[in-house]
């Protein structure tokens, strides 16, 4: 069931920039969504037009089929976790978690095991009568989600809320998060820069560039069929080469024609070519499809990052769990291993073009 | 060297400003009639003005008008603030300048520019005009203490409690005043001393019925010498100081309460 859609929303400022061109999004009801993008590509933008701090200059934004444009934001059935958590510094812990139900008049023995409720699933017990200010950066969060989650919510919207914390406990809050999620069965929305985190999470990502939706689906489906230039080098590493398409299932690229995975493309277009790094090996010279030569590797604890130049010139980068064996090698890769892209292709172009070569395949 | 240099010439520099003060201070307890010479160490100056009925009336109707007036002040000028707060670009500056222009103009102008706007409304002369003006000239003041508090708040507070379903009035209430608590504070202690010590203002809208100890130090000092005067004075003095103590108590609080949150 839809519970959330965008319908060809613009935000555009009195000044002229444009944050927003006529999105388009669809979220359905209990699943994980990311919103992924560098920094002014238009989430947070999106983030605060769902939760209502803001309105759209052109478009409809509907809940549960809805139209909601103009509620204002404390009437939206939908809560927010800020990126700096936003916890009112003269109240404490339980006052804190309590705000949202005393503003709706539920009666304080109510209130008293709800909010006792939130702290267990935080794991915040005892934590009630403590300062916020006092709380590490972590537990500042957990209060933030259970100052949202108390309020049963919809929808919760968590507004880049894991980038404050260090490594470590990003990870941990990161398993947490999606636990929370799958045991309460509400729809997330979290609003990224780090591909990884997206990456983990999800249930199904956005990846936004200039105000614009790249491409939307599974974290598997973007990282292994980008379609384009931005969601290839954004998500993960890669080894963008440009080439041009000799017949279906064959690629001409580094003065090299190869098999591919790839079809329903001209013969002779120009296309861009991606490789991951961790869909390349290093062999002999003489079983590789490209000899290269190794410029460096570094060893990364669980895998060897190896950069490494072909005769055409192009730097390879290379991920391996061996070291390279000689100092020239051979590069090898499986056809499937090669991404081809089409130069200026819409995400729905890609996939009209892909259900129609695999249907052709059957 | 140097920094004995600098010391010497701060405690010659506080010295000079002090001494007049404690001059006076220390003659209220002299016994003798003038301040030619102390005489001998007595509380008479004291006693004296124990008794002075009309003097003790006038000083609990000073009290009295600072207290009102600062308070009336201080609730106008958070939501005075509050408002040019919430104001952006030009109209926002064009008020602040409005609102700097009072604080700096001088006494008298203010005070004469009342006292025709009095007559001209047929507003009697006494407390309550009095309080009107010391009202007005205390709101500048504490817009000027409330404002800055206003713009450190973290504005996404204001967006949480939205979020959280509050309407304006909780917000207002319930996180916008307890962040800014310590500006209204400062801003009501600044009225009530502007308010004790004011002369110029009272002097033109004050009628015959009512008096502020300003005024009266000022027509009894005309009409020579009275150490009962001094008496009093060593007193306001004294009332002020703690006022002043208090206000530095509460700043430090808050300082330290500011440097646990970062």
């Amino acid at each position: 069931m839809k519970i959330i859609e965008l319908k060809h929303v613009t935000r555009q400022y009195p000044d002229g920039f444009t944050a927003l061109h006529d999105l388009n999004l669809s979220l359905e009801s209990g699943k994980f969504y990311s919103l992924l993008g560098p920094s002014g590509s238009g989430k947070t933008t999106i983030l605060r037009l769902i939760a209502g701090f803001d309105q759209p200059t052109q478009g409809e934004i509907l809940f549960n089929g809805r139209k909601i444009n103009d509620l204002p934001a404390a009437q939206r059935p939908l809560n927010t976790v800020f990126q700096n958590y936003a916890l009112f510094p003269h109240l404490n812990v339980f006052e804190n978690i309590a705000f949202g139900l005393k503003v709706k008049k539920v009666p304080a023995d109510q209130i008293q095991v709800k909010v006792d409720r939130m702290l267990s699933l935080v794991r915040l017990e005892g934590f009630g009568q403590r300062s916020v200010q006092e709380l590490s950066g972590g537990q500042q969060q957990r209060v933030a989600i259970a100052r949202a989650l108390v309020n049963q919510p919809k929808v919760l919207l968590l507004d880049e809320s894991l980038s404050a914390l260090d490594k470590k406990l990003r990870k941990t809050m990161q398993f947490e998060l999606r636990s929370i999620q799958k045991q309460l069965g509400i729809t997330f929305i979290f609003v990224t820069h780090d591909q990884e985190e997206a990456l983990a999470m999800s249930d199904e990502i956005f990846v936004l560039n200039e105000g614009r939706l790249q491409q939307s689906g599974s974290p598997s489906a973007i990282y292994d069929e980008p379609v384009n230039e931005f969601v290839a080098r954004f998500i993960g590493d890669s080894n963008l080469l440009m080439g041009h398409m000799i017949r279906d299932f064959e690629v001409e690229f580094d003065n090299h024609r190869f098999e591919c995975a790839d079809a329903g493309i001209k013969p002779g277009e120009q296309v861009q070519v991606l490789l991951r790094p961790e869909d390349l090996s290093l062999v002999a010279p003489q079983q590789g499809k490209i000899v290269v030569e190794v410029l460096s590797q570094l060893f990364l604890g669980d895998h060897y990052e190896i950069w490494a130049k072909d005769d055409a010139g192009f730097n390879w980068l290379i991920h391996t769990v061996e070291k390279a064996p000689t100092k020239r090698c051979g590069l090898h890769f499986a056809p499937d291993a090669i991404h081809v892209m089409r130069l200026g292709e819409s995400e729905s172009e890609f996939d009209q073009r892909l259900s129609q070569y695999e249907d052709n395949e059957k | 060297m140097k920094r004995i240099g600098r010391a010497l010439y701060l405690i010659l520099a506080f010295v000079l400003l002090y001494l007049p003060i404690v001059y006076l201070a220390y003659f209220s307890f002299s016994s003798g009639k003038d301040m030619v010479r102390f005489q001998h160490f007595s509380w008479v100056h004291y006693q004296v003005l124990w008794s002075d009925k009309e003097l003790l009336a006038i000083f609990l109707q000073t009290i009295i008008l600072a207290i009102l007036s600062s308070l009336i002040a201080t609730a106008i000028g958070t939501c005075g603030a509050w408002g040019i707060f919430r104001l952006r670009g030009y109209r926002r500056k064009t008020m602040l300048v409005l609102n700097n222009v009072l604080m700096v103009a001088p006494d008298v102008i203010i005070g004469a520019s009342f006292l025709i706007c009095f007559t001209a409304l047929g507003i009697g002369l006494g407390f309550f005009s009095v309080l009107l003006s010391h009202i007005a000239f205390s709101i500048p003041i504490v817009v000027l203490m409330v404002l800055p508090r206003l713009q450190d708040l973290d504005l996404t507070l204001i967006d949480a409690a939205q979020d959280l379903g509050a309407g304006r009035g909780v917000i207002f209430n319930q996180i916008v005043l307890p962040e800014i608590m310590p500006g209204i504070l400062s801003g009501l202690f600044m009225a009530l001393t502007y308010s004790l010590d004011d002369f110029a203002v009272t002097f033109f809208v004050t009628g015959n019925g009512f008096k502020t100890l300003s005024v009266e130090i000022y027509s009894r000092a005309r009409q020579g010498i009275n150490l009962e005067i001094n008496a009093l004075s060593t007193v306001m003095l004294l009332v002020v100081m703690l006022l002043a103590g208090g206000y530095l108590f509460l700043t430090r609080q808050h300082e330290l309460a500011l440097g646990a949150r970062s």
